[in-house]
């Protein structure tokens, strides 16, 4: 494989620690063939660089003498709404994007200095992630590594299976954050120099999983078996989302699932859903989800219970 | 496992009292000091102050406390403030007149209407005759005539040093396992041996160095028996026999220790406080440091444990109720000197952990003991933690489980980064080992190194990036530039936008820290030499290594070891603005030298898109960013350079570091603008920090750009400070991980580390001014974000939920 090939990358995190053993760095892929509605990254699903814009950074056009708009050469950019300076008390005139005008070229990027409007998604060479990665080895220690997430890290194969060799060829812990909606055929290339699955389960039912995500969940159930079959481990994520995955009956199944994986699966996570994403679409688009209430902590200790009433190792977070 | 274990209702009682008690002056101490200086004008230099002390320990209150089991103090009050008028005394008068000591801002201070007219009468006595005062006479001629308010060095023509700190570490082994008495009698056996050979040349120094110590030993052996008498008094007045049968254990303490070596623990305990409060009593109050606490202490109560007079909970009650009195302590200083140091606070650090002189690891029973007391009575008493590869898992998790409840505390110190420093100023490896912290972070080798590191008495920082703007304004501070008319005071190095290269301008940073250092040093030197006459320390000396074989006290270097700190303020700051200026000018040509160099001296203002494009677009240190590493690299080594040749009073080396108290935001409220997008008056980057705000890619590339420091130059000792959510320690194995952050850090070289683990409150402020807070991770269910980043609502409930948590 050549070293000429890339990833596209929203974003790298060190001491990332929730994303599998020890202290990680996390690189961040783009580009989703799933749409959940719950989504906290919605900036991860694209597959194109695009256009961001984040309020709080942006000075007001009094400063700037709205040099967005005049370098736009789409006139996507307008006046928008204004916010009031937290130190100063002042009104500022902020800006908006047309996005339906917008076509992520990225020239107002250039000229917005406190980097309000900025592109989301960068080309890394294999060897340029690498040299950033190889950085933060020290910090790893015994149990901690790399994890590669997304979006959907496998909808970049090559770059992600030639990350993970080199990664392995440096003994450093590979991890993979994966929503198992991929070909059984990338998942066995990599399988070999992946550690540990982080293998998202969010519906038993297939039909009300491809109603909420846009696919359905065949094929990701038989590839968690296929890798429990073939030597790998498993990270079992459960995202709980009211109104949709949260009830007892669809949580027993996943239960049952996931003990049938056998010593495959080394933890199930349950994730309570929140809200906290939710800015995060105003930065690529002029909506926001629909909010759910999250489920309670009493409510998650019960589908703990549950999930240990089936043997498994299972945490909330 | 570590656990917090629950708190005895003694210790819960004076710990609420120390809480709710406001400080308050009390003037026994003045009182008897003044009627001894005014009745002995004959006396003068170290019989002086030996006397003096003595007198004061012969006639101070002896104070002794409901429930109290560690006994002495300082005043006839509970939590007072003595006052030390031979020391500093032009702005207290000057605040007593005002009536600005009651209504202060920072730490005010209650005092009686009797005690304060007797202050006013008698006040005027002092204010020409004290050390600050003599000192401003004996300063070199430049300082008053050319460098007066430079901005740079501390040192002004007027009112020198007038924050004394203490900052040392008395030799609390000789003074727990030889006693006072046994010193009394080498000092009478000195005195003999001297009388029957004669005194002669140096030997007369030591002749009055023996007499001072003879006197002061005998001294506190009589202040510790007149604690025994007033314990037997209380006594039987008691009626209580449970508080009756503890007194007479107090009584028959105080009438043993200090003259004999100590017993036991509780002996131990009790000495070392009396000793350290011995010293306070003296006149240098502010930062004295306790050293290794754990090692004085473990060997006693292993040996106590073994022999079954003592359990865990009893110990760990007298550690309670030693951390109480510490946090009794506290001294009135200036306004102004206070706000470096707000908060009644003493700095009286306590070193925990670590090797023992052989190198193995020292960690004991006591160790867990102090950490515990921290973390169970939230105090703010500072302590540091001394690791190193051996330190044992417990004892990380023990000290990030207080540093959760008490951000900061302990302070991590390493062993590994630490040792070598010690030996690059000479130390051989064997005492390096037995190194403890002082004041903030500063390394030295307590009772055996007369190390220093705040210097003694006078004011020892150095704001770097004043010099930094000399450098590119020919030599001015542009905050004393008045109707266009410059102040030059460094050498004139010309301005930027007459350089046509980095090196140009590096050049000139040099020229400029290696013209301020040697002055600073000057300044220190002639303040030391005035202290060493004027205010010797026979006490302190009695126990302290060298000084007893070497007839010499600490401060005419008598002590094994010798050595002067110094601190820079805004290393953050000078790093990035000489990588702003590669960028701007050079690299990117966003400016022109002469616009740079404009909108500096504009204070910004109608520059402010260039401000932006620098506050968007320039990398800064912090980030693992290799340009600014390099400049970071070349400012460390350009200030820590020039201060290491500088020599000091003592024939010593000088030793840079980097600490800022406070005095990042007292300096830069007196600083000038700077090329990183900085405005006057805005604070300067704290410690070896990056500065605020701007490191945005989190703790391991913080950690990689800390790294590229040369950590063996800075023997006095560096501060970082990292802020973590307590949520992103919460999931399992959270304190696992961020000890494994730490370990790595130390490992590859990393000396010092302290934790915000942050509360609330500081949550709030991140929402009022979000652009302070950018680097704040919260953890808060699946994932982690930048809290600034987050839904008002949202931050409304993190803060809600925080609160709970903590």
């Amino acid at each position: 494989m050549s070293t000429e090939c890339t990833g596209r990358i929203y974003d790298i995190q060190g001491f990332s620690v929730q994303d599998g053993p020890g202290v990680r760095t996390t690189v961040f892929l783009k580009g989703c063939p799933l749409h959940c509605p719950w989504c906290h990254s919605p900036e991860s699903q694209a597959f194109y660089p695009q256009l961001s814009w984040m309020n709080m950074r942006c000075q007001g056009t009094a400063l700037c003498q709205s040099r967005c708009i005049e370098a736009c050469p789409k006139g996507a950019i307008e006046l928008g709404p204004t916010r009031r300076d937290s130190k100063t008390g002042e009104e500022l005139q902020m800006v908006h994007v047309k996005r339906e005008l917008c076509d992520n070229c990225g020239e107002c990027t250039q000229v917005c200095y406190p980097e309000a409007l900025y592109l989301c998604g960068e080309d890394y060479t294999v060897d340029r992630l690498m040299a950033r990665l190889l950085r933060d080895k020290p910090f790893f220690r015994k149990d901690g590594g790399v994890t590669i997430s997304g979006g959907e890290c496998l909808c970049q194969p090559d770059f992600t299976l030639e990350v993970l060799k080199r990664l392995k060829a440096e003994g450093i812990h590979t991890a993979l954050d994966t929503t198992g909606y991929v070909k059984w055929e990338v998942i066995a290339q990599v399988l070999p120099y992946t550690d540990l699955f982080l293998y998202d389960l969010k519906h038993m039912d297939s039909a009300k999983h491809k109603a909420a995500t846009g696919v359905p969940n065949e094929l990701i159930l038989e590839n968690a078996k296929q890798i429990a079959a073939n030597g790998g481990k498993l990270q079992i994520r459960i995202p709980v989302i009211p109104q949709f995955n949260h009830d007892e009956e669809n949580i027993r199944k996943t239960a049952e699932f996931c003990k049938a994986l056998g010593d495959a699966v080394t933890v199930v996570q349950l994730l309570p859903y929140h809200s906290l994403g939710a800015m995060k679409y105003l930065r690529i688009s002029d909506r926001t989800p629909v909010e759910a209430v999250p489920p309670s902590d009493e409510y998650m200790q019960k589908l703990k219970a549950i999930c240990e009433e089936y043997g498994l190792n299972a945490k909330i977070h | 496992m570590y656990v917090e274990r629950p708190v005895t209702d003694r210790v819960k009682k004076i710990r609420e009292k120390c809480r709710n008690t406001p400080p308050k002056l009390d003037i026994s101490r003045y009182k008897l000091i003044t009627e001894f200086y005014m009745e002995h004008p004959e006396l003068t230099g170290i019989l002086l102050r030996a006397k003096n002390l003595r007198n004061l320990f012969e006639k101070m209150p002896t104070l002794i406390n409901d429930g109290e089991l560690i006994v002495g103090w300082q005043g006839e009050h509970y939590r007072c403030s003595p006052l030390y008028p031979e020391v500093s005394w032009d702005w207290f008068m000057r605040e007593l007149r005002s009536n600005n000591i009651r209504t202060r801002k920072v730490d005010p201070y209650e005092l009686d209407e009797e005690d304060e007219k007797y202050l006013l009468e008698t006040g005027d006595y002092w204010v020409k005759n004290n050390l600050s005062a003599i000192a401003d006479e004996y300063m070199p001629r430049k300082l008053r005539d050319e460098l007066d308010l430079s901005g740079v060095i501390p040192f002004n023509a007027h009112g020198c040093g007038h924050a004394p700190v203490g900052h040392f570490t008395a030799n609390f082994w000789t003074a727990t396992q030889k006693g006072f008495g046994a010193l009394r009698d080498e000092a009478r056996a000195k005195l003999q041996d001297l009388e029957e050979h004669g005194i002669f040349g140096e030997k007369v120094y030591s002749y009055h160095f023996y007499r001072a110590v003879d006197i002061v030993c005998e001294g506190i052996i009589i202040w510790s028996k007149r604690y025994a008498r007033e314990a037997e008094r209380q006594a039987a007045a008691c009626t209580d026999p449970v508080r009756k049968a503890e007194l007479l254990d107090i009584a028959e303490r105080m009438d043993w220790i200090m003259e004999h070596p100590c017993r036991t623990f509780h002996d131990a305990i009790q000495c070392i406080w009396l000793y350290q409060l011995a010293m306070c009593l003296d006149g240098q109050l502010h930062g004295i440091s306790f050293g290794r606490m754990d090692q004085y202490l473990g060997r006693y109560y292993e040996k106590d444990l073994a022999e079954g007079r003592i359990t865990e909970d009893k110990a760990q009650e007298l550690v309670d109720l030693f951390m109480l009195k510490v946090a009794e302590v506290n001294k009135i200083w200036s306004e102004m000197a206070t706000k470096s140091n707000p908060g009644y606070t003493a700095g009286m650090l306590i070193t925990l952990g670590g090797v023992d002189m052989e190198g193995r690891d020292a960690t004991n029973p006591v160790t867990y003991m102090f950490l515990q007391a921290s973390q169970r009575l939230s105090l703010i008493i500072p302590q540091a933690l001394r690791v190193h590869d051996e330190t044992p898992m417990e004892l990380w998790e023990a000290a990030v489980e207080c540093t959760k409840v008490c951000g900061g505390i302990p302070t991590f110190e390493s062993d590994r980064a630490i040792i070598p420093a010690m030996m690059r100023r000479g130390v051989p490896l064997e005492y390096a080992r037995n190194f403890s912290l002082e004041g903030c972070v500063e390394p030295t080798i307590g009772g055996y190194e007369w190390g220093q590191p705040g210097g003694d008495g006078a004011e020892s920082y150095i704001n770097i990036v004043n010099a930094f703007l000399m450098a590119i304004n020919n030599g001015a501070n542009p905050l004393h530039t008045k109707d266009g008319v410059e102040h030059r005071q460094g050498p004139a190095t010309g301005y930027l936008y007459e350089m046509n290269s980095m090196e140009e301008v590096m050049a000139a940073v040099k020229t400029q820290f290696e013209f301020w250092m040697p002055w600073h040093a000057n300044c220190t030197n002639a303040w030391e030499t005035m202290a060493a006459f004027h205010r010797p320390l026979p006490l302190v000396s009695a126990c302290f290594t060298g000084c007893m074989e070497s007839g010499k006290d600490v401060m005419w270097g008598g002590a094994m070891f010798n050595s002067t700190g110094n601190s820079c303020i805004g290393i953050g700051n000078v790093a990035d603005s000489l990588n702003c200026i590669d960028q701007v000018c050079f690299k990117k040509k966003l400016a022109t030298t002469r616009e740079l160099y404009d909108a500096i001296m504009h204070n910004w203002e109608g520059y402010e898109a260039l401000r932006q494009q620098i506050n968007g677009s320039i990398p800064r240190f912090g980030n693992g960013d290799p340009d600014c590493d390099k400049y970071m690299t070349f400012a460390a080594n350009a200030y820590a350079d020039a201060i290491n040749r500088c020599v000091g009073p003592r024939g010593n080396h000088y030793c840079a570091g980097c600490y800022p108290v406070t005095l990042n935001v007292v300096f830069g409220e007196m600083t000038w603008a700077t090329p990183d997008g900085r405005k006057t008056g805005e604070p300067l980057a704290d410690g070896i920090s990056p500065v605020q705000g701007m490191d945005k890619n989190g703790p391991v590339c913080t950690m990689q750009s800390l790294l590229t420091f040369d950590y063996s130059k800075y023997g006095n000792g560096t501060l970082c400070n990292m802020k973590f959510h307590p949520t992103s320690l919460a999931a399992d194995n959270g304190v696992e991980k961020l000890v494994d952050v730490l370990k790595a850090y130390f490992e590859q070289g990393g000396m010092e580390l302290q934790l915000n683990i942050v509360s609330g409150d500081t949550l709030r402020k991140a929402q009022e001014h979000p652009e302070d807070y950018r680097d704040l991770v919260v953890r808060v269910a699946g994932f982690s974000a930048y809290f600034i980043e987050v839904f008002k609502d949202m931050q409304d409930d993190l803060i809600r939920r925080t609160e709970m948590a903590l």
